[in-house]
Protein backbone atom coordinates (compact mmCIF):
# COMPACT_ATOMS: atom_id res chain seq x y z
CA UNK A 1 0.00 0.00 0.00
CA UNK A 2 1.34 3.40 -0.98
CA UNK A 3 1.29 5.94 1.85
CA UNK A 4 1.81 9.63 1.16
CA UNK A 5 3.60 10.20 4.45
CA UNK A 6 6.28 7.63 3.73
CA UNK A 7 8.89 9.79 2.06
CA UNK A 8 11.92 8.56 0.11
CA UNK A 9 14.68 11.10 -0.47
CA UNK A 10 17.45 10.61 -3.02
CA UNK A 11 20.75 11.96 -1.67
CA UNK A 12 23.79 12.29 -3.90
CA UNK A 13 27.21 13.81 -3.55
CA UNK A 14 26.12 17.23 -4.77
CA UNK A 15 24.72 20.29 -3.05
CA UNK A 16 21.54 19.91 -5.09
CA UNK A 17 20.63 16.75 -3.25
CA UNK A 18 21.05 18.57 0.07
CA UNK A 19 18.96 21.47 -1.20
CA UNK A 20 16.15 19.00 -1.74
CA UNK A 21 16.57 17.84 1.87
CA UNK A 22 16.52 21.47 3.11
CA UNK A 23 13.28 22.05 1.22
CA UNK A 24 11.81 18.90 2.68
CA UNK A 25 12.93 19.94 6.16
CA UNK A 26 11.19 23.28 5.73
CA UNK A 27 7.96 21.59 4.65
CA UNK A 28 8.00 18.81 7.25
CA UNK A 29 9.44 20.80 10.15
CA UNK A 30 7.81 19.68 13.39
CA UNK A 31 5.99 16.83 11.70
CA UNK A 32 5.48 13.68 13.72
CA UNK A 33 3.52 11.60 11.23
CA UNK A 34 5.99 11.38 8.33
CA UNK A 35 8.61 8.70 8.02
CA UNK A 36 11.60 9.73 5.92
CA UNK A 37 14.07 7.36 4.31
CA UNK A 38 17.29 8.94 3.04
CA UNK A 39 18.75 6.90 0.22
CA UNK A 40 22.14 7.29 -1.41
CA UNK A 41 23.17 5.08 -4.31
CA UNK A 42 26.79 4.29 -4.87
CA UNK A 43 27.63 3.19 -8.40
CA UNK A 44 31.09 1.62 -8.49
CA UNK A 45 33.35 2.84 -11.26
CA UNK A 46 33.95 0.06 -13.75
CA UNK A 47 37.53 -1.11 -13.34
CA UNK A 48 37.92 -3.86 -15.86
CA UNK A 49 41.48 -2.91 -16.75
CA UNK A 50 44.18 -3.65 -14.19
CA UNK A 51 46.27 -0.63 -15.11
CA UNK A 52 43.48 1.70 -14.01
CA UNK A 53 42.07 -0.36 -11.19
CA UNK A 54 43.95 1.26 -8.32
CA UNK A 55 43.06 4.79 -9.36
CA UNK A 56 39.40 3.81 -9.73
CA UNK A 57 39.36 2.04 -6.39
CA UNK A 58 40.68 5.18 -4.69
CA UNK A 59 38.06 7.35 -6.37
CA UNK A 60 35.38 4.83 -5.51
CA UNK A 61 36.29 4.99 -1.83
CA UNK A 62 36.27 8.80 -1.95
CA UNK A 63 32.82 8.81 -3.54
CA UNK A 64 31.49 6.43 -0.96
CA UNK A 65 32.82 8.55 1.86
CA UNK A 66 31.22 11.64 0.31
CA UNK A 67 27.87 9.88 0.10
CA UNK A 68 28.10 8.76 3.73
CA UNK A 69 28.90 12.34 4.79
CA UNK A 70 25.95 13.67 2.79
CA UNK A 71 23.61 11.18 4.39
CA UNK A 72 24.73 12.28 7.85
CA UNK A 73 24.29 15.92 6.87
CA UNK A 74 20.81 15.26 5.45
CA UNK A 75 19.85 13.41 8.62
CA UNK A 76 21.07 16.32 10.75
CA UNK A 77 19.09 18.85 8.67
CA UNK A 78 15.85 16.96 9.16
CA UNK A 79 16.34 16.43 12.88
CA UNK A 80 17.24 20.10 13.33
CA UNK A 81 13.94 20.93 11.61
CA UNK A 82 12.24 18.92 14.37
CA UNK A 83 11.40 15.87 12.36
CA UNK A 84 11.41 13.14 14.99
CA UNK A 85 14.73 11.35 14.97
CA UNK A 86 13.08 7.94 15.13
CA UNK A 87 11.23 8.77 11.90
CA UNK A 88 14.39 9.36 9.86
CA UNK A 89 16.43 6.46 8.54
CA UNK A 90 19.37 6.37 6.13
CA UNK A 91 20.73 3.83 3.73
CA UNK A 92 23.63 3.66 1.33
CA UNK A 93 23.04 1.05 -1.34
CA UNK A 94 25.45 -0.36 -3.87
CA UNK A 95 24.30 -0.44 -7.48
CA UNK A 96 25.75 -2.91 -9.92
CA UNK A 97 26.32 -0.40 -12.70
CA UNK A 98 23.80 -1.96 -15.04
CA UNK A 99 20.99 0.34 -13.87
CA UNK A 100 20.86 4.05 -13.38
CA UNK A 101 20.56 5.70 -9.98
CA UNK A 102 17.01 6.79 -10.81
CA UNK A 103 15.99 3.21 -11.46
CA UNK A 104 17.45 2.09 -8.14
CA UNK A 105 15.57 4.87 -6.32
CA UNK A 106 12.29 3.89 -7.95
CA UNK A 107 12.85 0.24 -7.16
CA UNK A 108 13.27 1.22 -3.51
CA UNK A 109 10.10 3.29 -3.80
CA UNK A 110 8.08 0.33 -5.03
CA UNK A 111 9.53 -2.10 -2.53
CA UNK A 112 9.08 0.26 0.41
CA UNK A 113 5.65 1.57 -0.61
CA UNK A 114 6.80 5.18 -0.43
CA UNK A 115 4.10 7.65 -1.46
CA UNK A 116 6.43 10.59 -1.94
CA UNK A 117 9.82 10.71 -3.62
CA UNK A 118 12.07 13.75 -3.30
CA UNK A 119 15.10 14.38 -5.51
CA UNK A 120 17.25 17.38 -6.32
CA UNK A 121 17.86 18.68 -9.80
CA UNK A 122 21.37 19.56 -10.87
CA UNK A 123 20.26 21.85 -13.67
CA UNK A 124 21.86 19.94 -16.51
CA UNK A 125 21.77 21.46 -19.94
CA UNK A 126 19.63 19.76 -22.57
CA UNK A 127 22.76 18.44 -24.23
CA UNK A 128 24.04 16.93 -20.98
CA UNK A 129 20.67 15.44 -20.23
CA UNK A 130 20.53 13.81 -23.65
CA UNK A 131 24.06 12.43 -23.57
CA UNK A 132 24.35 11.42 -19.93
CA UNK A 133 20.80 11.15 -18.66
CA UNK A 134 19.33 12.69 -15.54
CA UNK A 135 18.31 11.05 -12.27
CA UNK A 136 15.35 13.39 -11.71
CA UNK A 137 14.14 12.72 -15.25
CA UNK A 138 14.33 8.98 -14.74
CA UNK A 139 12.47 9.25 -11.45
CA UNK A 140 9.70 11.34 -13.00
CA UNK A 141 9.37 8.97 -15.95
CA UNK A 142 9.28 5.83 -13.80
CA UNK A 143 6.83 7.16 -11.21
CA UNK A 144 3.41 5.59 -11.53
CA UNK A 145 1.94 5.39 -8.05
CA UNK A 146 3.57 8.14 -6.07
CA UNK A 147 4.13 11.85 -5.92
CA UNK A 148 7.54 13.16 -7.01
CA UNK A 149 9.07 16.39 -5.79
CA UNK A 150 11.89 17.63 -7.96
CA UNK A 151 13.68 20.42 -6.13
CA UNK A 152 15.72 22.67 -8.40
CA UNK B 1 54.94 -18.67 -44.96
CA UNK B 2 58.28 -18.81 -46.72
CA UNK B 3 60.28 -17.92 -43.61
CA UNK B 4 61.83 -20.17 -41.06
CA UNK B 5 60.56 -19.56 -37.54
CA UNK B 6 64.07 -19.75 -36.08
CA UNK B 7 65.06 -16.68 -38.12
CA UNK B 8 62.38 -14.41 -36.71
CA UNK B 9 61.93 -12.75 -33.36
CA UNK B 10 59.30 -14.63 -31.39
CA UNK B 11 57.38 -12.29 -29.14
CA UNK B 12 55.42 -13.70 -26.22
CA UNK B 13 55.01 -10.47 -24.23
CA UNK B 14 53.30 -7.72 -26.25
CA UNK B 15 53.37 -5.07 -23.52
CA UNK B 16 55.92 -2.96 -25.39
CA UNK B 17 53.91 -2.74 -28.59
CA UNK B 18 56.10 0.02 -30.01
CA UNK B 19 58.94 -2.51 -30.18
CA UNK B 20 57.02 -4.98 -32.31
CA UNK B 21 58.46 -4.70 -35.78
CA UNK B 22 57.65 -5.83 -39.25
CA UNK B 23 58.65 -9.51 -39.49
CA UNK B 24 58.28 -10.29 -35.78
CA UNK B 25 56.10 -13.22 -34.85
CA UNK B 26 53.72 -12.90 -31.91
CA UNK B 27 52.86 -16.10 -30.13
CA UNK B 28 49.79 -16.35 -27.91
CA UNK B 29 48.04 -19.43 -26.60
CA UNK B 30 49.66 -21.58 -29.27
CA UNK B 31 48.74 -19.26 -32.15
CA UNK B 32 51.39 -17.39 -34.13
CA UNK B 33 50.99 -14.21 -36.14
CA UNK B 34 53.52 -12.57 -38.42
CA UNK B 35 53.55 -8.79 -38.02
CA UNK B 36 53.17 -7.00 -41.36
CA UNK B 37 52.95 -3.40 -40.22
CA UNK B 38 50.86 -0.88 -38.33
CA UNK B 39 47.45 0.53 -39.13
CA UNK B 40 46.66 4.20 -39.53
CA UNK B 41 44.04 6.36 -37.89
CA UNK B 42 41.22 6.97 -40.34
CA UNK B 43 39.55 9.65 -38.32
CA UNK B 44 38.87 13.05 -39.74
CA UNK B 45 42.09 14.79 -40.63
CA UNK B 46 44.34 12.23 -38.95
CA UNK B 47 44.75 9.90 -41.90
CA UNK B 48 48.47 9.51 -41.52
CA UNK B 49 48.60 8.99 -37.76
CA UNK B 50 49.94 5.49 -37.09
CA UNK B 51 48.19 3.37 -34.47
CA UNK B 52 51.17 1.46 -33.12
CA UNK B 53 49.05 -0.73 -30.88
CA UNK B 54 47.03 -1.97 -33.86
CA UNK B 55 49.10 -4.18 -36.16
CA UNK B 56 48.45 -5.72 -39.51
CA UNK B 57 49.36 -9.37 -39.31
CA UNK B 58 49.06 -12.76 -40.93
CA UNK B 59 48.10 -15.99 -39.22
CA UNK B 60 51.27 -18.09 -39.40
CA UNK B 61 49.34 -21.33 -39.95
CA UNK B 62 46.56 -20.30 -42.30
CA UNK B 63 48.03 -17.28 -44.05
CA UNK B 64 44.86 -15.36 -43.28
CA UNK B 65 45.22 -11.60 -42.84
CA UNK B 66 44.34 -10.32 -39.39
CA UNK B 67 44.31 -7.13 -37.40
CA UNK B 68 45.92 -7.47 -33.99
CA UNK B 69 44.89 -5.00 -31.32
CA UNK B 70 47.40 -4.91 -28.51
CA UNK B 71 46.76 -3.56 -25.06
CA UNK B 72 47.05 0.21 -24.94
CA UNK B 73 45.66 1.92 -21.88
CA UNK B 74 44.84 5.56 -22.31
CA UNK B 75 42.38 7.76 -20.52
CA UNK B 76 41.36 11.14 -21.84
CA UNK B 77 38.60 13.72 -22.15
CA UNK B 78 36.71 13.12 -25.37
CA UNK B 79 35.33 16.42 -26.68
CA UNK B 80 31.75 16.13 -27.91
CA UNK B 81 30.56 19.51 -29.03
CA UNK B 82 31.07 21.79 -26.06
CA UNK B 83 31.02 18.90 -23.60
CA UNK B 84 33.81 16.63 -22.53
CA UNK B 85 33.41 13.00 -21.63
CA UNK B 86 35.97 11.06 -19.61
CA UNK B 87 36.86 8.14 -21.80
CA UNK B 88 39.27 5.24 -21.60
CA UNK B 89 40.27 2.34 -23.79
CA UNK B 90 39.19 -0.99 -22.43
CA UNK B 91 40.58 -4.13 -24.09
CA UNK B 92 38.45 -6.16 -21.67
CA UNK B 93 35.29 -4.44 -22.84
CA UNK B 94 36.09 -5.04 -26.49
CA UNK B 95 36.89 -8.67 -25.73
CA UNK B 96 33.55 -9.03 -23.95
CA UNK B 97 31.68 -7.64 -26.93
CA UNK B 98 33.62 -9.77 -29.42
CA UNK B 99 32.47 -12.84 -27.54
CA UNK B 100 28.92 -11.52 -27.42
CA UNK B 101 28.70 -10.79 -31.16
CA UNK B 102 30.72 -13.70 -32.51
CA UNK B 103 27.70 -14.87 -34.51
CA UNK B 104 26.18 -11.47 -35.16
CA UNK B 105 26.37 -10.37 -38.81
CA UNK B 106 26.53 -6.64 -38.05
CA UNK B 107 29.74 -6.54 -36.03
CA UNK B 108 33.37 -7.21 -36.71
CA UNK B 109 34.49 -10.63 -35.55
CA UNK B 110 37.58 -11.94 -33.89
CA UNK B 111 38.99 -13.86 -30.98
CA UNK B 112 40.71 -12.79 -27.81
CA UNK B 113 44.05 -14.32 -26.90
CA UNK B 114 46.31 -13.65 -23.95
CA UNK B 115 50.05 -13.36 -24.25
CA UNK B 116 52.39 -14.68 -21.58
CA UNK B 117 51.94 -11.52 -19.51
CA UNK B 118 48.17 -11.88 -19.60
CA UNK B 119 47.61 -8.96 -22.00
CA UNK B 120 44.19 -9.12 -23.62
CA UNK B 121 45.01 -9.17 -27.33
CA UNK B 122 42.21 -9.05 -29.85
CA UNK B 123 42.83 -10.85 -33.13
CA UNK B 124 40.33 -9.46 -35.60
CA UNK B 125 39.12 -10.72 -38.95
CA UNK B 126 39.55 -8.18 -41.71
CA UNK B 127 36.31 -6.41 -42.57
CA UNK B 128 36.44 -6.00 -46.33
CA UNK B 129 34.77 -2.86 -47.57
CA UNK B 130 34.86 0.70 -46.42
CA UNK B 131 33.10 3.24 -44.24
CA UNK B 132 29.40 3.23 -44.99
CA UNK B 133 29.31 6.66 -46.52
CA UNK B 134 32.10 5.88 -48.97
CA UNK B 135 29.79 5.06 -51.85
CA UNK B 136 26.98 7.47 -51.08
CA UNK B 137 28.55 10.27 -53.09
CA UNK B 138 28.63 8.10 -56.22
CA UNK B 139 25.04 6.96 -56.05
CA UNK B 140 23.46 10.00 -57.67
CA UNK B 141 24.35 13.37 -59.10
CA UNK B 142 22.46 15.43 -56.57
CA UNK B 143 20.58 15.00 -53.31
CA UNK B 144 17.14 14.89 -54.87
CA UNK B 145 18.17 12.06 -57.19
CA UNK B 146 19.77 10.30 -54.20
CA UNK B 147 16.55 10.73 -52.23
CA UNK B 148 14.35 9.50 -55.08
CA UNK B 149 16.43 6.54 -56.12
CA UNK B 150 18.62 5.39 -53.26
CA UNK B 151 17.77 6.61 -49.76
CA UNK B 152 15.18 3.89 -49.13
CA UNK B 153 17.74 1.20 -49.94
CA UNK B 154 20.45 2.89 -47.88
CA UNK B 155 18.17 2.99 -44.85
CA UNK B 156 17.14 -0.60 -45.46
CA UNK B 157 20.78 -1.55 -45.04
CA UNK B 158 21.28 0.79 -42.13
CA UNK B 159 18.36 -0.35 -39.97
CA UNK B 160 19.69 -3.86 -39.24
CA UNK B 161 22.98 -2.29 -38.12
CA UNK B 162 20.99 -0.07 -35.75
CA UNK B 163 19.22 -3.20 -34.51
CA UNK B 164 22.69 -4.60 -33.81
CA UNK B 165 23.38 -1.71 -31.44
CA UNK B 166 20.01 -2.37 -29.82
CA UNK B 167 21.08 -5.97 -29.30
CA UNK B 168 24.27 -4.77 -27.63
CA UNK B 169 22.35 -2.50 -25.29
CA UNK B 170 20.00 -5.36 -24.48
CA UNK B 171 23.06 -7.25 -23.25
CA UNK B 172 24.11 -4.33 -21.04
CA UNK B 173 26.95 -3.29 -23.36
CA UNK B 174 27.54 -0.22 -25.48
CA UNK B 175 29.57 0.37 -28.58
CA UNK B 176 31.13 3.51 -27.15
CA UNK B 177 32.40 5.12 -30.33
CA UNK B 178 29.65 5.18 -32.91
CA UNK B 179 30.65 7.25 -35.86
CA UNK B 180 30.34 6.78 -39.55
CA UNK B 181 33.86 5.50 -40.13
CA UNK B 182 33.19 2.79 -37.56
CA UNK B 183 30.35 1.41 -39.66
CA UNK B 184 31.62 -0.58 -42.60
CA UNK B 185 29.70 -1.39 -45.75
CA UNK B 186 31.00 -4.88 -46.44
CA UNK B 187 31.92 -5.69 -49.98
CA UNK B 188 31.34 -9.44 -49.63
CA UNK B 189 28.06 -9.65 -47.72
CA UNK B 190 26.55 -6.28 -48.54
CA UNK B 191 25.85 -5.90 -44.83
CA UNK B 192 26.84 -3.01 -42.59
CA UNK B 193 29.09 -3.95 -39.69
CA UNK B 194 30.24 -2.04 -36.64
CA UNK B 195 33.93 -2.02 -35.84
CA UNK B 196 36.11 -0.74 -32.98
CA UNK B 197 34.32 -0.91 -29.67
CA UNK B 198 37.10 -0.54 -27.12
CA UNK B 199 36.07 2.89 -25.83
CA UNK B 200 34.47 2.86 -22.44
CA UNK B 201 33.20 5.56 -20.12
CA UNK B 202 32.54 6.05 -16.49
CA UNK B 203 29.00 5.50 -15.35
CA UNK B 204 26.26 7.78 -16.64
CA UNK B 205 22.63 7.81 -15.64
CA UNK B 206 21.79 6.95 -19.24
CA UNK B 207 24.57 4.53 -20.22
CA UNK B 208 23.43 4.47 -23.84
CA UNK B 209 23.11 8.20 -24.52
CA UNK B 210 26.45 8.48 -26.28
CA UNK B 211 25.61 5.59 -28.57
CA UNK B 212 22.25 7.17 -29.41
CA UNK B 213 23.99 10.43 -30.20
CA UNK B 214 26.27 8.53 -32.59
CA UNK B 215 23.32 6.81 -34.25
CA UNK B 216 21.67 10.20 -34.77
CA UNK B 217 24.75 11.45 -36.56
CA UNK B 218 24.98 8.37 -38.77
CA UNK B 219 21.30 8.62 -39.61
CA UNK B 220 21.47 12.31 -40.42
CA UNK B 221 24.49 11.65 -42.62
CA UNK B 222 22.62 8.92 -44.47
CA UNK B 223 19.50 11.00 -45.01
CA UNK B 224 21.35 14.14 -46.05
CA UNK B 225 24.20 12.34 -47.79
CA UNK B 226 26.34 14.34 -45.45
CA UNK B 227 25.41 16.59 -42.55
CA UNK B 228 25.20 20.16 -43.78
CA UNK B 229 27.11 22.63 -41.66
CA UNK B 230 26.44 26.32 -41.33
CA UNK B 231 29.73 27.37 -43.00
CA UNK B 232 28.99 25.07 -45.95
CA UNK B 233 25.48 26.43 -46.35
CA UNK B 234 26.71 29.98 -46.10
CA UNK B 235 29.12 29.25 -48.90
CA UNK B 236 26.97 27.09 -51.13
CA UNK B 237 23.31 27.73 -50.35
CA UNK B 238 23.05 31.02 -48.48
CA UNK B 239 19.36 31.33 -49.35
CA UNK B 240 18.41 28.53 -46.92
CA UNK B 241 20.02 30.24 -43.94
CA UNK B 242 17.05 32.59 -43.65
CA UNK B 243 14.78 29.65 -42.92
CA UNK B 244 16.98 28.20 -40.21
CA UNK B 245 17.01 28.91 -36.52
CA UNK B 246 19.05 27.51 -33.65
CA UNK B 247 16.42 24.86 -32.94
CA UNK B 248 17.19 23.31 -36.33
CA UNK B 249 20.79 22.60 -35.37
CA UNK B 250 22.28 19.58 -33.67
CA UNK B 251 21.70 19.61 -29.92
CA UNK B 252 25.28 18.61 -29.30
CA UNK B 253 27.29 20.07 -32.20
CA UNK B 254 25.56 23.32 -33.03
CA UNK B 255 27.04 24.03 -36.43
CA UNK B 256 25.42 20.94 -37.93
CA UNK B 257 21.95 21.25 -39.37
CA UNK B 258 19.63 18.40 -38.40
CA UNK B 259 16.39 19.87 -39.69
CA UNK B 260 17.11 18.62 -43.19
CA UNK B 261 13.60 19.41 -44.39
CA UNK B 262 14.55 23.07 -44.33
CA UNK B 263 17.26 22.31 -46.87
CA UNK B 264 15.63 19.47 -48.78
CA UNK B 265 11.88 20.19 -48.60
CA UNK B 266 10.91 16.87 -50.21
CA UNK B 267 12.10 14.90 -47.17
CA UNK B 268 8.94 13.50 -45.55
CA UNK B 269 7.84 14.86 -42.21
CA UNK B 270 7.92 11.35 -40.68
CA UNK B 271 11.62 10.97 -41.43
CA UNK B 272 12.53 14.52 -40.53
CA UNK B 273 10.79 14.09 -37.18
CA UNK B 274 13.23 11.32 -36.29
CA UNK B 275 16.16 13.64 -36.98
CA UNK B 276 14.57 16.41 -34.95
CA UNK B 277 14.84 14.26 -31.82
CA UNK B 278 18.57 15.04 -32.04
CA UNK B 279 18.09 18.74 -32.69
CA UNK B 280 18.39 21.62 -30.25
CA UNK B 281 14.62 22.16 -30.31
CA UNK B 282 13.90 18.58 -29.17
CA UNK B 283 11.81 18.31 -26.04
CA UNK B 284 11.76 14.53 -25.95
CA UNK B 285 14.88 12.45 -26.46
CA UNK B 286 15.22 8.89 -27.58
CA UNK B 287 16.33 6.68 -24.71
CA UNK B 288 16.41 3.34 -26.52
CA UNK B 289 17.41 2.18 -29.99
CA UNK B 290 14.05 0.46 -30.29
CA UNK B 291 12.36 3.87 -30.16
CA UNK B 292 14.43 5.15 -33.07
CA UNK B 293 13.79 1.99 -35.03
CA UNK B 294 10.03 2.14 -34.50
CA UNK B 295 9.89 5.69 -35.84
CA UNK B 296 12.26 4.90 -38.70
CA UNK B 297 10.22 1.93 -39.85
CA UNK B 298 7.17 4.16 -40.05
CA UNK B 299 9.17 6.76 -41.95
CA UNK B 300 10.46 4.17 -44.41
CA UNK B 301 6.93 3.73 -45.68
CA UNK B 302 6.87 7.33 -46.82
CA UNK B 303 10.06 7.15 -48.88
CA UNK B 304 10.14 6.59 -52.61
CA UNK B 305 11.51 3.21 -53.60
CA UNK B 306 13.78 2.61 -56.55
CA UNK B 307 12.08 0.74 -59.40
CA UNK B 308 14.04 -2.49 -58.86
CA UNK B 309 13.32 -2.45 -55.11
CA UNK B 310 9.62 -1.95 -55.62
CA UNK B 311 9.34 -4.90 -58.01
Amino acid sequence: MILWNRVLVGVDGSDHGLNAVRYLAAVLGGSSNCKVRLLAVHVPIAADDPALAQDRKTRDIERRITLEERLLEAHRLLVEARVAQENVTSELVEADGSRGVGEVIMEAQREGGYGTVVVGRRGLSKAEEFLFGSVSNTVVHRATDCCVWVVG
Amino acid sequence: MGRKLDRVRLITDTSQFMDLMLGDVVEMEGHRFLIKGVTYEGRFGLDEEPKHWVKRAVDWETGEAKIIKLVFYEEFDLPIGKLKVRCYRSPAKEARILELVKDHPHFMHGQTLRDLKGNIVRVLDIVHGGPFERNLANLAADHQAYYQGHLHRVLQKLLPAFEGIGYLHGQGQRHGDIRRDHLFDCADSGLMRWIDFDYNFEFHENPYGLDLFGLGNVLCYAVGRGIPTLPELKRERPEVLNDLDTGDLSLIIPNRVFNLKRIYPYIPEELNRVLMHFAASATVFYERVTEILADLRLAMGTLPQAQEDAE
